[in-house]
């Protein structure tokens, strides 16, 4: 009854986020733009355009850090992987304003890259005049392979200037009228012999007359559903090769030349953050590894702890740990890099329902939220004629994006848990050192070069990439000093709290220096008195 | 009538060549199966550099402006362009509307007479093309797209700089092979400057070889109760970076057969991939030209060596993505060559071979459902006409004493080396073993361009034939057609209907009014399924080698129509009352 008062309330308002008042609502791009720009102005910011996309939109890189930043261990924070994950990008703008003015102290440390927004085309959909929840960029793609580019994307049957569901009432349907909530659609239960009623899509007509229902967007290709990692070949927002647009290879690009980067976390619907990435030995031994490797688990493992400290938000129904084709799980598993991901926002559990959009009704009926829900009314549709077609359900954007007002400080957690992951880089050290006079002008030099960090210099996985640098250890004495002991030494990891055993023997009387580390492990320097 | 057509093409040939052709008829006199009066004389018994290749490929053009045309497709690494022959016959159509073959060579750097194999078979069609009715015919039906080099700056640095047989393999792009932040610090040295990197022997008291006192460009080992004389240092070189090893950061490297985008996978599953599919430029220029070319249904790259028709697939993994069906035609066209080109096998890459993850013939068949084979080009077998003995080296030895006259070994000669001290630099030059002798190049180049033309031949043609009338009264009737594939590759390969690759053949009528439309299933049982949707353009999934498809309207008026067939990979033809 409460519900049906509220339903009826909705009706007419002017909605949850989709208000007009910039400062309650999330930016347009022009806005992020302008606050990008800002940050830029700061002595540590570089903010450059890495491309601009088919929409004619930047993909900006915001690179923070002082002195020798391309030597010092980077985190890379990436939001707008998907395109209707709005919070994603104010979260990864927030962070880095608030590096730059309440946090410079880290720089001294760690670099930080900032990539706001990958999918700058799909976004600009948020505050188009028709809102949908959209994935894919500008360029023109034949997503049904039919020979026609894009021609049965979404039609806004009830003109409320959002794309919702339909239901069309249907004996063959799978679906059925939860009996949770009625405003939300179920599959039927066919293992316990229930019938469905309705059959369900995405709001649209058949424009291209192939009994099929949206699915040929207008849209073109996902960037998180793109890159090389388990590519979808073939899928609608895929297409037919990984990494061929402009977004995606201009931050590959550009990636592959910062040598510093030792972790990534990316705001996306992927979390391994509340819990980690399971293990699984059969997947792992496999040539084409689709498991996260046995020590990176334990990373993992220890690194989510940490989050979970951090963050507030007791998790719920954070089952999503990675999608064919997406970024988070690339940077892992084809770049070798520590991978840290969450959506940043969940609905938390409310009343115990197990359904996820009952869920969300229920907690968004407790708040008096209003705008997240379109009742369903009854329209009149032309590929189902003299049948009972009625549109309705949550409204794009809600479910999977905080409140703006709630944004700030999910931002000032997950600013915190990006900090505290900074401080655990890899920290190179020199200990022990001795030098000893062993006799007729020769010096042996023995020291121990130690990891003083949780983290190694090189996960299990950074071990088997060519695209992270091993720790190279240089005696900076001229070859024909050095009777022992190698003048340049490659060190393929350092473990977490572990250390490496260095010793030469020298000639002559002249101090020597050595200098040891990797650009995402950091470098130290030492010299020796002789 | 040979003749006469003979003096009409020369009336329109460049003034230059009539005194030459005068001369020759005088002088020469035709062997089977040759271009004996070539408007470009090409000589097939030595290697060409890019600016080589592209000379002789501009001449071509020139020379058969109706049947060859020439363009950069792109850009390499180092800024070359990488030019691509078109040859077809214009007259009957562009050649974006005829089924298409794609050959290229020289991927491998090293793998250097892909260039010129491609380059005869673009010499061969348009020399041919006056005299010969096959070819005549088949550039009427077929286009072929050659790029002879598409790794034109590392084919240079093959040739100009200092190389051994398998290097560089790679591009040009210098990479950080050791993995100690510097890239390409430590390269190969040509120490004795003959442009060949060679091997390095030194004496030492405590080595296990001698050399051969028969033959003392051998090296053996002694017996185990025997001192030996020399120890062996490894390849030409020095310790460039000064980290204790010998050429170990140079060109390189990364292999741009495993650039490819089908199921690609990162170098450390998949040794010398790059950063992802189509990294290289000059792979990237490939796949955009077959993306916008549709009509492109047979490809051929040529590798060297071992003597080697491939098809993929190239990893275990994807076993499941090359169907029977398909397999069946790759067969049938590979066991023809196997006759064509003596001592070459037909193998599976991933079985016979080694995994291959990204490589180029996997990318052709699996993204755009092309029948793609690699030729490994030479083989041992042509030297002597014998398999081989497994001898290795003692083998070579043989043939450079005996067909090469010592051309192919750089002899031991004393060197000081600056880490080493005093050593023997020598062994065998970079141009033997997998590339062919001058002597056997023309002939192993035409064998594998006519497996390749057999190859294109076997692309899909279609026909419009047998159309029947029956009335069907109240001014109804029905027309039927049958569309024949005379050849035996689908216009649809099995991989391309699985994931609608390309779209669909179109059998389209006009000057009718049609009714209803269908694909006609079974003729005899009045099997048929009828397309609701636009019937006067009948989309037919596919048309299968060697057989028919049919289609069939109900019209209600035309007396005077046309039907036509439109395939992406299968050309067009039409049929007119």
């Amino acid at each position: 009854m409460r519900k049906l008062i509220l339903s009826g309330l909705l009706i007419g308002s002017l909605g949850w986020s989709i208000s007009a008042n910039a400062q309650s609502d999330y930016p347009t791009l022009t806005q992020i733009n302008q606050r990008l720009q800002k940050i830029g102005t700061n002595a540590s910011a570089e903010l450059s355009s890495l491309t601009k996309t088919e929409g004619g939109k930047d993909i900006w890189v915001l690179k923070i850090g002082t002195g020798e930043v391309d030597n010092k261990p980077a985190i890379a924070v990436v939001g707008g992987a998907e395109g209707f994950h709005v919070t994603s990008v104010e979260l990864a703008l927030q962070f880095a304003e608030k590096l730059v003015s309440e946090h410079v102290d880290a720089l001294e440390t760690t670099t930080f890259y900032v990539f706001p927004n990958m999918s700058p085309d799909a976004y600009a959909q948020y505050h188009d005049a028709l809102k949908y929840e959209r994935r894919g960029n500008a360029v023109s793609v034949d997503h049904d392979r039919d020979g026609t580019a894009g021609d049965n994307g979404y039609t806004d049957l009830d003109g409320n200037g959002m794309i919702t569901w339909m239901r069309v009432e249907d004996p063959m349907g799978e679906y059925v009228i939860s009996k949770d909530d009625d405003r939300v659609m179920v599959k039927a239960d066919r293992s316990k012999g229930e019938a469905g009623t309705h059959s369900l899509y995405r709001e649209s007509k058949d424009d291209d007359h192939d009994g099929k229902f949206a699915e040929d967007l207008t849209e073109g290709i996902a960037f998180n559903k793109s890159l090389t990692y388990k590519f979808p070949v073939f899928e609608p927002l895929a297409g037919d090769i990984p990494v061929a647009q402009k977004e995606s290879r201009a931050l590959l690009d550009y990636l592959f030349d910062q040598w510093n980067i030792f972790a990534f976390v990316t705001f996306s619907p992927a979390n391994n953050l509340s819990s980690p990435l399971k293990y699984n030995a059969g997947d792992a031994r496999k040539r084409i590894v689709t498991s996260i490797l046995e020590k990176d688990q334990a990373l993992n493992a220890m690194v989510s702890g940490v989050y979970n400290e951090t963050i507030s938000e007791k998790p719920y129904q954070q089952t999503n740990q990675g999608t064919d084709g997406d970024f988070f799980q690339w940077a892992y598993f084809h770049f070798g890099r520590l991978s840290f991901g969450t959506p940043g926002y969940w609905t938390p559990e409310f009343k115990s329902k197990s359904n996820s959009d009952a869920n969300y009704l229920a907690w968004a009926d407790s708040l008096g939220w209003e705008g997240v829900y379109t009742p369903w009314k009854e329209i009149q549709h032309p590929d189902f004629p003299g049948k009972k077609v009625e549109v309705g359900g949550i409204n794009p954007f809600v479910k999977a994006n905080a409140p703006f007002d709630q944004v700030g400080e999910i931002a000032e957690e997950h600013t915190d848990f990006i900090l505290k992951l900074a401080e655990m880089q890899p920290k190179l050290e020199i200990h022990n050192v001795k030098v000893e006079d062993i006799g007729n002008g020769l010096t042996r030099i023995s020291a121990d070069l130690f990891n003083n960090s949780p983290i190694p210099t090189h996960s299990q996985m950074g071990e088997r990439s060519r695209w992270l640098r091993k720790v190279r250890v240089d005696l900076q004495a001229p070859a024909d000093r050095i009777v022992s002991g190698d003048k340049i030494q490659l060190i393929d990891v350092i473990g977490a709290y572990d250390k490496v055993e260095l010793s030469w023997i020298v000639k002559g009387k002249e101090d020597v220096s050595v200098k040891a580390g990797a650009s995402h492990a950091g470098f130290t320097q030492s010299t020796f008195k002789l | 009538m040979k003749t006469t057509k003979l003096i009409v093409g020369l009336a329109f040939s460049a003034l230059s060549l009539t005194s030459i052709t005068a001369n020759a008829q005088d002088k020469f006199f035709q062997a089977v199966g040759t271009p004996y009066m070539p408007k470009v004389e090409i000589a097939f018994n030595r290697y060409y550099t890019y600016e080589g290749l592209v000379d002789n490929m501009k001449k071509i053009a020139a020379a058969h402006p109706d049947i060859a045309k020439i363009e950069s497709i792109g850009k390499s690494y180092e800024g070359r362009d990488m030019m691509t022959l078109t040859i077809t016959d214009f007259s009957t159509g562009p050649d974006t509307d005829k089924p298409a073959m794609w050959i290229d060579g020289n991927i491998h750097s090293n793998e250097i007479q892909g260039g010129e194999f491609a380059l005869y078979a673009a010499w061969y069609l348009t020399e041919m093309h006056a005299d010969n009715e096959f070819i005549q015919q088949l550039l009427k039906d077929k286009t072929f797209y050659i790029t002879p080099t598409i790794n034109p700056d590392a084919r240079n640095d093959f040739f100009n700089q200092p190389n051994t047989a398998n290097s560089p393999r790679s591009g040009m792009m210098v990479l950080d092979n050791d993995r100690d932040g510097l890239n390409g610090e430590d390269g190969m040295d040509d120490l004795d400057g003959d442009g060949h990197i060679t091997m390095m022997i030194r004496k030492s008291p405590t080595g296990r070889f001698i050399k051969d006192p028969q033959d003392p460009r051998k090296l053996i080992m002694v017996g185990a109760d025997k001192v030996g004389e020399y120890e062996m240092l490894g390849q030409e070189g020095t310790d460039g970076d000064g980290d204790g090893r010998v050429n170990d950061d140079g060109v390189g490297y990364y292999d741009p057969n495993r650039d490819w985008g089908w199921n690609w996978q990162p170098d450390y599953i998949q040794r010398g991939a790059l950063r992802y599919p189509f990294t290289l430029p000059e792979n990237r220029n490939i796949m955009e030209f077959v993306m916008k070319h549709p009509n492109i249904a047979g490809a051929q790259s040529f590798h060297n060596s071992g003597g080697m028709i491939l098809r993929g697939p190239g990893a275990e993994e994807d076993v499941s993505t090359y169907n029977r069906e398909d397999i069946r035609i790759y067969d049938a066209i590979a066991s023809k060559g196997e006759e064509m080109i003596p001592g070459y096998r037909y193998l599976t890459v991933y079985k016979d071979l080694y995994s291959v993850f990204g490589g180029e013939l996997d990318w052709f068949y699996g993204t755009r459902g092309v029948f793609t084979y690699s030729n490994e080009l030479m083989n041992s077998y042509l030297y002597f006409h014998k398999p081989s003995q497994g001898r290795g080296q003692d083998e070579m030895f043989e043939v450079d004493e005996l067909l090469t006259m010592g051309d192919a070994f750089v002899m031991w000669h004393e060197f000081e080396h600056p880490q080493f001290g005093t050593v023997e630099i020598g062994g065998f030059k970079k141009t033997f073993g997998r590339a062919h002798p001058g002597f056997l190049l023309e002939q192993d180049a035409h064998r594998n361009a006519a497996f390749t033309i057999y190859h294109a031949y076997h692309t899909p043609k279609l026909s419009v034939m047998d159309v029947k009338e029956e009335d069907l009264g109240g001014g109804l009737k029905a027309i039927t057609a049958t569309i024949f594939n005379e050849r035996l590759m689908p216009t649809h390969a099995s991989q391309d209907l699985k994931h609608h690759i390309e779209r669909p053949d179109y059998v389209t009528i006009s000057g009718a009014k049609v009714v209803a439309g269908f694909v006609v299933e079974d003729e005899d049982f009045k099997k048929f399924s009828e397309q609701k949707m636009n019937p006067e353009k009948i989309a037919v999934a596919n048309i299968p080698g060697m057989t028919a498809v049919k289609v069939k309207w109900i019209v209600s008026s035309g007396s005077n129509y046309t039907i036509t067939v439109d395939s992406a990979k299968g050309g067009k033809a039409s049929w007119k009352k």
